[in-house]
């Protein structure tokens, strides 16, 4: 599971950074860092309840295993291709 | 109070006879519920026009749905925030600083800002702001088992944070009270001279600390510098001004409201004094529940939203009391449910200009009913009194006697 971070629509609500500070990292101004966020197995729940409390919904849950996410990459290449 | 006429574009069935400053319940009403009032809103159009619904009597769109609100607000190129709400009551034409700017000074600004504010100084903000909870609560405590929440407790807490946060000591704290009171409840005659007042305090104090440096808020800001310059002497007083006038009076009327709930709610009362690591949700749900701030934004060109024809100059409320009682957001908007979960309210508003002291909010409520609970027993509102609330730009409540004889 990741956490897909929209940073434009981030205005420093914190509160992800209030459910689970381990996993939503902010900067000195309180607006979360840049980049997607790779939950770490066993934290999915707090993940899910830090993303759910966006008030902006700058959090999007990607529930696609990983390698799932790769295979569809992998799949749309070839596509292309 | 004097009612504009409703504009041509308005469709007349979009035309609603509601008002935030005089609908039922918006007065000031002994025991009223002006939350509870305005959530009757739902019952009808998603987006309406209301022909008398600032202050000073002008009309406004009404977003009544959290969605709505949150696209307008996020939206600061269409909706804009340059209203010079305070510079307009003596006829002047300058922005309170960031919230009336508009992207992308606005940004500038609140880059310069936020660090001071961030959630982590908040936090170590903490100690400061509990031991003064502590130190009034436990003086209530010692002098009997009544007493008025919001003189004895509310306003001197959250003021003095206020003034501590500025660098002033609180030996002038009710005359900054009366400002803040006069500033937002005062009469066209009152706000005025009170504004002028306040302006020059503002530019008296940034004045003395362009001579004397101290590590404090105006320090920061009559050294900081934007772009490579300092700031003007309207930016310095632009964001003085703000900064008195959104920390005086919202955290209060919150911990107003929130204690008048308990009162008159003894099991949520009890459960959270016997199980205090529930305050900080609970807290959360409170905010959603009894917010204090309806912001309005003005279309910046014509717009088609959601069915309004929104034209170029037209005011548009997106009330926190409003959206925080949507039932498409909440879940049974009008229970209070002190473990609600994915409470993703509207109290500090939404987008760019989401409540700059949100966090240093957050803080003194959740340590302000920690410390009252964890020292004031069962307590009720005193047999006799009735709390008196009102609506309007900033909702609030007076003479809220509380009891635990």
């Amino acid at each position: 599971m990741r956490i897909i971070v929209h940073n434009a629509k981030c205005q420093g609500h914190a509160r992800c950074w209030a459910q689970a500070p381990d996993i939503f990292k902010l900067d000195d101004e309180g607006y979360i860092l840049p980049g997607d966020i790779k939950v770490a197995e066993g934290e999915e729940l707090l993940a899910t309840r830090g993303a759910r409390s966006c008030p902006e919904r700058a959090l999007e849950i990607d529930r696609t295993p990983a390698e799932r996410v790769e295979s569809v990459v992998l799949q749309s290449r070839f596509w292309r291709a | 109070m004097a009612t504009n006429p409703v504009p041509d574009h308005v469709p007349p069935e979009m035309v609603r006879d509601f008002s935030l400053f005089t609908s039922p319940g918006m007065p000031p009403t002994p025991n009223g519920d002006p939350h509870a009032a305005v959530a009757c809103v739902h019952a009808g159009l998603a987006i309406f026009y209301s022909p008398y619904n600032t202050r000073d009597g002008l009309g406004t769109w009404v977003v009544t749905r959290a969605k709505d609100q949150r696209r307008v607000l996020q939206d600061a190129e269409t909706f804009s925030s340059h209203r010079s709400i305070f510079a307009s009551a003596l006829g002047e034409n300058w922005p309170m600083i960031p919230l009336e700017l508009d992207p992308p000074a606005h940004g500038v600004f609140r880059s310069l800002l936020n660090p001071l504010l961030s959630p982590r100084r908040a936090m170590a903000l903490e100690p400061t702001v509990r031991k003064r909870a502590i130190a009034l609560i436990d003086r209530i405590a010692a002098s009997g088992t009544s007493c008025d929440v919001m003189k004895d407790f509310a306003f001197p807490f959250t003021v003095n944070i206020f003034l501590r946060f500025l660098g002033l000591s609180d030996d002038r704290l009710d005359i900054f009270v009366g400002w803040g009171h006069d500033l937002l409840h005062g009469d066209d005659v009152k706000r005025p001279v009170v504004a002028r007042t306040v302006l020059a305090f503002i530019d008296e104090l940034a004045a003395m600390r362009r001579k004397e440096p101290v590590d404090d808020f105006m320090t920061f800001i009559v050294q900081a510098e934007v772009e490579g310059r300092p700031l003007t002497d309207e930016e310095v007083r632009g964001i003085g001004v703000l900064l008195f006038v959104a920390g005086l009076d919202t955290v209060a009327a919150a911990i107003g409201f929130d204690l008048a709930y308990l009162a008159r709610n003894l099991k949520d009362q009890e459960l959270l004094r016997s199980e205090p690591n529930r305050i900080v949700i609970a807290a959360e749900e409170l905010l959603r529940a009894y917010p204090t701030v309806q912001m309005i934004r003005v279309a910046t060109k014509d717009i088609d939203f959601e069915g309004a024809p929104i034209r170029k100059g037209d005011y548009v409320s997106c009330a926190t009391m409003i959206a925080n009682r949507d039932p498409a957001e909440f879940e049974c908007p009008n229970t209070i449910d002190l473990a609600r979960e994915d409470n993703r309210h509207a109290a500090f508003g939404y987008g760019p200009h989401r409540c700059l002291g949100s966090h240093l909010a957050r803080r003194e409520i959740v340590i302000g009913l920690e410390e009252w609970l964890a020292r004031i027993p069962a307590f009720r509102i005193k047999e006799g009194t009735a709390p008196i609330t009102y609506g309007g730009h900033v909702f609030g409540i007076e003479n809220l006697i509380l009891d635990w004889s």
